[in-house]
């Protein structure tokens, strides 16, 4: 009984923690949920800035460092407005290392903070430089991307609808998403191979399972859905098909403008 | 071999809709709101009979996290699911009740309910509360376009389910009762451009704008917010149409008010209008045309007719021929009826007089909520009976001056509350499809308003449900109850029969829920 309380209360959790990384992957907003802005050349400025005045606690570009933890990082933030971070670094943070900087130029601070939002900030608020129609074309085109993406009608049904994503994740993870595998296939999408009773071979990705029945998407872009009974044979790939290295198979000048044309993808707002 | 076969069926592609899909369903698919075209609701599945309906028992529970009071109707294509609630569409596994997808819309305006999607090619159409029509790929639910309908800031929603026609997606629109005019659209189904839309309400200039007085016809009303049946060989459309506001105050909007309470034909290539035939001329009762008319071939008085049959809000069942218009036959299918003595030859109602909201009160029989109301009828072509779902009770109708305020600012123009004098019950009513002639009735006790629609099977059976939560099975030719089932939360949806895996289910929604049957095995 105890077990089960126990379990209870670990799941109610990991609910917790999985609702404030959503809300965090999201969009980047203040306490009264409304969206920060900040002006991109502030930010890249304010990066130069904190990487010259922060760096001896914090990391580089606003990872993690020896004494200090990291600022851009997907968790909920203490001091997520611009008021509350011009404060941080002003004042500094009573009760812990975080000095006040009364030296700092009130400009610069300025621009810290904007370096610090635009590290939480979602892709589509940064203004990523690159030919995003370049991209574009990258994306529908030779890159393949939309073999198995859909943006705004357009693509395959495999990999995930991208018509939001700018508006939805940072710049850092859609790089990591081009560019370092995950461990493993997101939820909804992990290779699965069939061999049913009656000797059909499917392949496709697990979109919902039980121990009771299977609903694949196959890569030929059709539903199959198998109760257990139907099953005799059935092996999951371990990596997902989002292939990984993409930066690798173009040159700089086309990674950058594929960023460009992810990053501006944003469902106009009705 | 049981195990092969059954692999064989679950191994189905799912396969794309064509036009011929919707024209002449498969009986193990439920590809429209109604079932069919025809809107008889009645399905050619014969596994579930009168003999071994006692076996039917829950397969799968499916529930929705936000919904309360679910009122959609599910549409099932070769084993797969679509099922809505307002802002949501779930493709669920027919056989298991296991999720594929599901879309969430965002930004969500809450407004309730939906009463389901439609199917067409690869996609998936809903209307929306801030009254879009949207279109979602089948396969993984992928938002592929999104159409405004009309200006949700001014009221405008759009809970029916649509209705794909050719290249066509027909779409209605709510409310009536805000004062904003209706109209029905058609968008093309692969873009979601706007092809054509015929106002219910004519403006001036055009034919019976006089049947408003002054500029009444402004704020007039006639919503389209259930979903209407097609004659795919008359290429028309039939729809019924909602009532005028302010809908208790008749004083401010003289005339018959067309096209208010009426029920249309229109061309579907072109939306032009080829008949009309207004059941509740200058209505003050709010009551709604807009129940599902039911397309049947059958002779009449001698004569192979196209008719079409309604069961009217206002009390009355209607025969009309659906080729002109012309009125057949009308009848009262419940005794509580006190506003009219009869019709005419023309089917135009004799008014009892007085029989008026007042601002003391006015008796009404039936209550605004209806003789019947969304909950679907069937027909069943090997009894040639019409099923309806019908309430007895009348209430007490007020006026008073109410002033259009737009921006979804109700405008009826006072209400109705229960009469205290007669208890409102529910029945279930068989009735003569060419004479209206009752056949037999079933009586839901305790159930006092509202309830599932009906579903009539080959298997000789008719579904139906109640406000208490029973889904219940009756033999279609005698009303007597077979079988039932407590699923626990008020039922207000139509029930559907699909058959996935080689078995026959039996599904609606309740409360939160949706809930398969099929025979214990």
């Amino acid at each position: 009984m105890a077990d089960v309380f126990y379990l209870a209360m670990r799941f109610q959790w990991i609910v917790l923690a999985c609702v404030l990384s959503l809300a965090c992957l999201a969009q980047q907003r203040g306490r009264g949920g409304r969206r920060v802005r900040f002006d991109a050349a502030e930010a890249r400025e304010g990066r130069d800035i904190y990487n010259r005045s922060c760096t001896m606690c914090h990391g580089l570009d606003g990872a993690a460092g020896d004494r200090a933890p990291a600022l851009g990082a997907q968790r909920r933030y203490l001091r997520a407005t611009t008021e509350e971070l011009l404060d941080a670094i002003k004042n500094g943070i009573k009760g812990t290392n975080m000095p006040a900087s009364p030296a700092m130029a009130e400009g610069d601070i300025r621009k810290v903070t904007a370096f610090i939002h635009s590290l939480r900030a979602t892709a589509v608020d940064l203004d990523v430089p690159g030919d995003a129609a370049a991209g574009q074309a990258l994306f529908q085109g030779k890159a393949g991307c939309a073999k198995c993406h859909m943006v705004n009608g357009q693509g395959g049904i495999l990999g995930p609808d991208l018509s939001n994503l700018g508006a939805e994740r940072s710049l850092a993870a859609i790089r990591e998403s081009l560019t370092i595998a995950k461990p493993t296939p997101p939820r909804g999408f992990q290779p699965v191979t069939v061999t049913t009773v009656a000797g059909k071979r499917i392949e496709g990705l697990m979109k919902n399972q039980h121990n009771t029945s299977f609903q694949i998407l196959g890569l030929d872009e059709k539903l199959y859905l198998l109760t257990a009974g139907e099953v005799r044979e059935m092996s999951y790939g371990k990596t997902s098909l989002m292939p990984t290295g993409v930066e690798k198979r173009m040159n700089e000048a086309e990674f950058q403008n594929l960023l460009a044309y992810l990053s501006r993808l944003a469902r106009s707002r009705r | 071999m049981r195990t092969i076969l059954f692999a064989l069926a679950g191994a189905s592609l799912f396969g794309q809709v064509q036009y011929g899909d919707l024209l002449r369903p498969k009986p193990e698919n439920w590809v429209h709101y109604s079932g069919q075209y025809h809107s008889q609701r009645h399905s050619g599945l014969r596994q579930i009979t009168a003999s071994n309906v006692k076996r039917l028992t829950p397969q799968w529970i499916y529930h929705v996290d936000s919904a309360r009071r679910l009122e959609s109707v599910p549409i099932v294509v070769d084993g797969v699911m679509y099922f809505t609630n307002p802002n949501e569409v779930y493709a669920l596994d027919a056989r298991t009740g296991r999720e594929i997808w599901r879309y969430e819309r965002q930004p969500a305006l809450q407004k309730g309910p939906n009463r389901g999607a439609a199917v067409y090619g690869n996609r998936v159409y809903i209307g929306t509360p801030d009254a879009h029509l949207v279109a979602l790929d089948a396969r993984n639910g992928s938002l592929l376009w999104e159409t405004k309908i009309a200006e949700a800031s001014e009221g405008y929603w759009s809970p029916a389910a649509p209705m794909v026609i050719k290249d066509k997606v027909i779409m209605g629109i709510a409310p009536s009762d805000h004062g904003l005019n209706g109209f029905l659209d058609a968008y093309d189904a692969n873009t979601g451009e706007r092809l054509w839309r015929w106002h219910a309400i004519p403006r001036p200039g055009e034919p019976h704008n006089d049947t408003w007085a002054g500029d009444s016809w402004k704020t007039g009303g006639g919503g389209t917010w259930l979903t209407g049946s097609y004659d795919p060989e008359l290429n028309l459309l039939y729809w019924g149409t909602g009532n005028p506001a302010p809908d208790f105050d008749g004083d401010v909007r003289k005339g018959d008010n067309l096209y208010t309470e009426c029920i249309v034909a229109l061309d579907a290539d072109t939306g032009k209008m080829k008949w009309f035939f207004q059941t509740t001329p200058w209505d003050v009762h709010d009551w709604d045309a807009v129940e599902i008319p039911i397309l049947v071939d059958t002779p009449y008085q001698g004569k192979m007719r196209k008719l079409l049959v309604q069961g009217n809000r206002n009390g009355f069942y209607y025969v009309l021929d659906r080729v002109t218009g012309e009125f057949l036959l009308g009848t009262p299918f419940i005794k509580e009826l006190n506003w009219a003595s009869g019709l005419t030859a023309k089917g135009r109602p004799i008014r009892v007089e007085g029989v008026i909201p007042s601002l003391k009160g006015t008796k009404t029989c039936p209550a605004t909520s209806g003789a019947t109301n969304w909950m679907s009828p069937a027909y069943n072509p090997d009894t040639k009976w019409f099923y309806i779902v019908a309430q007895e009770g009348c209430g007490i109708n007020t006026k008073s001056r109410d002033t259009f305020r737009p921006g979804g600012n109700s405008f009826m123009g006072t209400g109705y509350v229960e009469s205290p004098e007669e208890p409102w019950q529910m029945y279930i009513r068989a009735l003569d499809v060419t004479t209206g002639k009752l056949q037999w009735e079933y009586k839901q006790i305790n159930s006092r308003r509202y309830a599932a629609g009906l579903l009539s099977t080959a298997g000789g059976l008719i579904f139906g449900g109640d406000d208490q939560g029973f889904l219940t099975a009756l033999d279609a030719r005698t009303g007597k109850a077979l079988w039932s089932f407590n699923t626990g939360q008020q039922i207000s949806a139509q029930p559907i029969t699909y058959s996935a895996g080689g078995k026959q289910y039996v599904a609606i929604a309740n409360g939160s829920n949706i809930v398969a049957f099929a025979l214990f095995e």
